[in-house]
């Protein structure tokens, strides 16, 4: 009896213990460098002028006007009249699920074959090769979030990724970065489904499908909890109830330890949206694209719910027809300056310029009153995508202590004219423009002229 | 003597109103020329350009530009503006003929009160050319000019270009898109002025082509075609690999052809080539993306490469409602080393002469008053324009999108419904 008692216990202990698909991330040698009197943009909302920053080991060690070091082995960078800022992060991204080329054989990122698929992961469809990330990388991103596709009502579980380019996808995640679930509103589901004459073919029919989700989530969590409840002696002679890989994910989400991203564009559906959630008691991280949340700037803000959104995209569905490019600046702006907006690309050519879409939001931020510093505008693609991605802890802003992910930009980051020269991600140099040094994806490898690389600028 | 004194002061208006001009003050110009900027005086009279020089010049109505850069209104060269509203919705889309082929025209179809025209004109676009779907092949149908100042008989020029495409098929082969594009230009090269006499004559010639007969092509068409090769008709071809470029570059040697390359991701393997042989090049500065096996040597330099072998380059953008981000793409080009000039010519000057649209594309004495006056640099995503002018016309700058940020942030207690 004790014997049989030791033996559940250790299954116990090795199911918990394995995490499947566990990140395996070591980042490249980090260097420890001083960066002299350059213009930093922190991801805080703070601008600090002619001010030096050192990093070593990984990490940030510390901001401030004249650090002096002795120590022969640091590596000096002059980066007067240059710009620091924190590594972009990209919360919408479909790099590696829709890579280039775009080929239908690598075409992986909508599991559009039924509804709801929160049983499905984007990093089981990521292809590592895509030459994507290097020019991605070349723009100042240093971590991105890759989502499923919005044909679906809930689409599965997203991931962070760190942007170093390796072999596996277990090399590149975000090691211990919580996993996000896709739902998405409006057109794209019910016209998916639809158009194949099943449920959904209306919003409405859109809202019965999460709220039919949800309930047998919480179900299948109630039987979770009632057996965990049990005494040893009742589990020994009563099986647990059985593994549901959809409902798993769901009611992760529950649990509060996967982040709810929604792709939403009409104000009235991010407003049900976030009904639902308080229906079964979880919480909205984000929503994307949201063209129309300057409508409901307040709401967000009150729900501490982010908005991801694009600079100026419209007009190619109804759903993105009331476009106003002081949407960003009107969600940031909610309830004096509690608003958390984030400019995000969905793009693969945006990704490669985040810090310009930033430019362009606070332009038009501006131009229709407000009073949006470059410091504050810095925080949409650094510092809120972080929070977003549940890794602001470790990274988004230029704070000691945390992961020393910097750009050194050639001038002021929101001029179309600058470039990143050097991206460190964890402390270690990733690519530097002036030496050509970074990444080659084994696609661009011979595919032109079978003696070179293909150029990947 | 009341009513002599109100006829008087009435054709002293009228007669004023008329020859009112308009003098632009101490910009700095961008004329669309390959010269560096200058600061100057602009005087307008009508919807014309009287003079542009550095020297002060005089007139009735004074808008001062100092601190301000001027540049011709931007023309975009590929754009659906005017027969697009909302991409998914079909019903708002007129870019497609299911019956003609080269001889469909768009021009018909172009609504004057679209949002993308007040959209793009308060971004400085002044004009555009707007294609059809490229639904055939190889050749679709064709491109027309319109000014975006919103005039419900629409100000432009029907079919200046016809379009076509070049590449990859997910079915067939490019081999046969070549030869089908030599087999049409054989068709009209037999044609002459009596053959196109009449529409009856047209479906003769037909009847007697085969190629032209299996393909179903309708006397409008043929028209198109022959214009290809008698009338210098600039023809638009989208493609994207260097080694499709060379054969394009081929036929357009073998028939004389008034050739304009579009996308041409691989353009800068075969520079010299194009440049050599005069063809005008639309890219889009953003798309370094190896997207298909034809563009795998696409990259960010692409527009600097091209206008250092001495190519005419212009700007494209894939989304047509936001089409002014071609002032965007401009910016991004001189980052990557193309010329500032020369990215203010790609935005004007090179469509006009790329396209034969006359009097527009540069500030110059005699060519009609499109230009925009900018706060800061143009190509600075972040830059807006103060005032823009179409035909010498001060154009309201109003948008669908102003007016909804204006009920957004007017914070009075009322529903946006009521503001």
């Amino acid at each position: 009896m004790k014997k049989l008692f030791l033996l559940v216990f250790s299954l116990t202990i090795a199911v918990d213990s394995f995490s499947a698909f566990e990140s395996t991330y070591k980042p490249l040698k980090s260097e420890k460098v001083l960066f002299i009197n350059g213009n930093i943009l922190d991801g805080e909302g703070n601008e600090l002028l002619d001010t030096d920053l050192l990093i070593g080991n990984g990490k940030i060690i510390a901001l401030g006007k004249g650090i002096s070091i002795d120590d022969k082995d640091v590596k000096i960078i002059d980066a007067k009249n240059k710009w620091i800022t924190p590594g972009i992060i990209d919360i919408h991204s479909h790099m590696g699920v829709y890579p280039a080329p775009s080929v239908r054989t690598s075409s992986d990122g909508n599991e559009a074959t039924s509804p709801v698929t929160a049983e499905v992961w984007a990093e089981h469809s990521i292809w590592v090769q895509d030459p994507q990330y290097a020019l991605a990388l070349k723009g100042g991103i240093t971590t991105f979030h890759v989502l499923p596709g919005s044909a679906n009502l809930i689409g599965g579980r997203g991931v962070t990724v760190k942007n170093l380019q390796r072999n596996t996808i277990q090399s590149m995640k975000y090691p211990d970065a919580k996993h996000s679930l896709k739902m998405a509103c409006g057109e794209n589901p019910k016209r998916v489904y639809g158009n194949r004459g099943q449920a959904p073919s209306t919003r409405m029919g859109n809202f019965a499908g999460y709220r039919k989700a949800w309930i047998e989530a919480e179900n299948y969590l109630n039987k979770l909890e009632a057996y965990d409840s049990k005494s040893d002696e009742e589990k020994m002679v009563e099986s647990p109830p059985k593994r549901d890989l959809q409902l798993d994910t769901l009611s992760d989400v529950l649990k509060d330890e996967i982040l709810v991203h929604i792709h939403c564009y009409r104000a009235e559906e991010m407003a049900l949206m976030i009904d639902v959630a308080k229906e079964f008691n979880y919480k909205i991280t984000a929503f994307h694209h949201g063209v129309e949340a300057y409508k409901i700037a307040d709401l967000l803000a009150d729900n501490g719910i982010c908005g991801a959104l694009w600079a100026d995209w419209w007009g190619f569905k109804h759903e993105a027809y009331d476009m106003v490019q002081a949407n960003i600046a009107i969600v940031d702006q909610a309830r004096d300056g509690k608003g958390c907006a984030i400019v995000h690309s969905d793009d693969e050519r945006g990704i490669q310029r985040l810090n310009q879409e930033a430019a362009k939001a606070r332009a038009a931020g501006n131009k229709a009153g407000y009073d949006i510093s470059k410091a504050r505008a810095m925080s949409w693609i650094t510092s809120n995508p972080a929070k977003a991605a549940g890794i602001y802890h470790e990274t988004g802003s230029l704070v000691a202590g945390k992961n020393a992910d910097v750009v050194l930009w050639s001038g002021d980051p929101f001029s179309v004219y600058s470039l990143a020269e050097q991206v460190f991600i964890d402390g270690a140099l990733a690519f530097n423009r002036n030496t050509g040094f970074g990444p080659v994806s084994d696609f661009d490898v011979g595919i032109v002229d079978p003696r070179e690389d293909r150029v990947n600028d | 003597m009341i009513k002599i004194i109100y006829c008087l002061a009435l054709s002293f208006i009228s007669i004023s109103a008329f020859s009112q001009t308009l003098v632009i003050k101490g910009g700095e110009i961008y004329t669309g020329l390959n010269q560096e900027s200058f600061i100057g005086d602009i005087l307008i009279e009508g919807d014309t350009i009287l003079e542009v020089s550095t020297k002060p010049l005089k007139g009735d109505v004074v808008v001062d530009a100092s601190n301000k850069i001027i540049t011709p209104g931007v023309i975009a060269p590929d754009t659906q503006i005017g027969i697009l509203e909302i991409g998914a919705i079909s019903e708002t889309r007129d870019g497609d003929s299911d019956i003609y082929s080269m001889g469909f025209s768009v021009f018909d179809a172009i609504n004057p009160n679209s949002t993308l025209i007040p959209w793009n004109r308060s971004n400085g676009v002044t004009s555009a050319i707007t294609l059809p779907d490229f639904n055939w092949d190889p050749l679709s149908g064709m491109a027309s000019f319109l000014l975006l100042d919103g005039s419900l008989r629409v100000n432009g020029m029907p079919d200046v270009a016809l379009t076509g495409e070049i590449g990859a098929l997910s079915s067939g082969s490019r081999a046969e898109s070549l030869i089908l594009l030599r087999d049409l230009l054989d068709f009209a090269s037999i044609l002459d002025e009596k053959d196109m006499a009449s529409s009856k004559k047209i479906s003769e010639a037909i009847e007697d082509f085969e190629i032209a007969e299996l393909m179903d092509l309708q006397p409008r068409d043929v028209i198109a075609l022959y214009n290809l090769l008698n009338n210098n008709l600039p023809l638009i071809i989208k493609t994207n690999r260097a080694s499709d470029i060379l054969k394009l570059i081929d036929i357009k040697k073998l028939y004389g052809l008034n050739l304009v390359l579009m996308s041409a991701q691989e353009a800068t393997l075969v520079a010299d080539e194009i440049a050599v042989n005069n063809i005008p090049v639309i890219v889009n500065p953003f798309d370094n993306i190896p997207d298909s096996f034809d563009e795998l040597a696409s990259n960010i330099r692409i527009a600097a490469s091209l206008e250092k072998a001495g190519i005419k380059v212009m700007f494209s953008e894939s989304r047509t409602h936001n089409y002014h981000l071609i002032r965007q793409g401009a910016g991004n080009a001189v980052a990557n080393g193309m010329s500032y000039t020369g990215a203010i010519m790609a935005l004007t000057s090179n469509v006009a002469e790329s396209f034969n649209i006359p009097e527009r594309g540069r500030l110059q004495q005699g060519m009609k008053a499109d230009l925009v006056i900018w706060e800061g640099d143009p190509l600075e995503p972040s830059t807006f324009p103060s005032k823009v002018y179409i035909n010498g016309n001060d154009m309201d700058l109003s948008t669908r999108s102003s007016r909804l940020t204006e009920r957004y942030v007017d914070k009075r207690d009322l529903p946006n419904t009521y503001k």
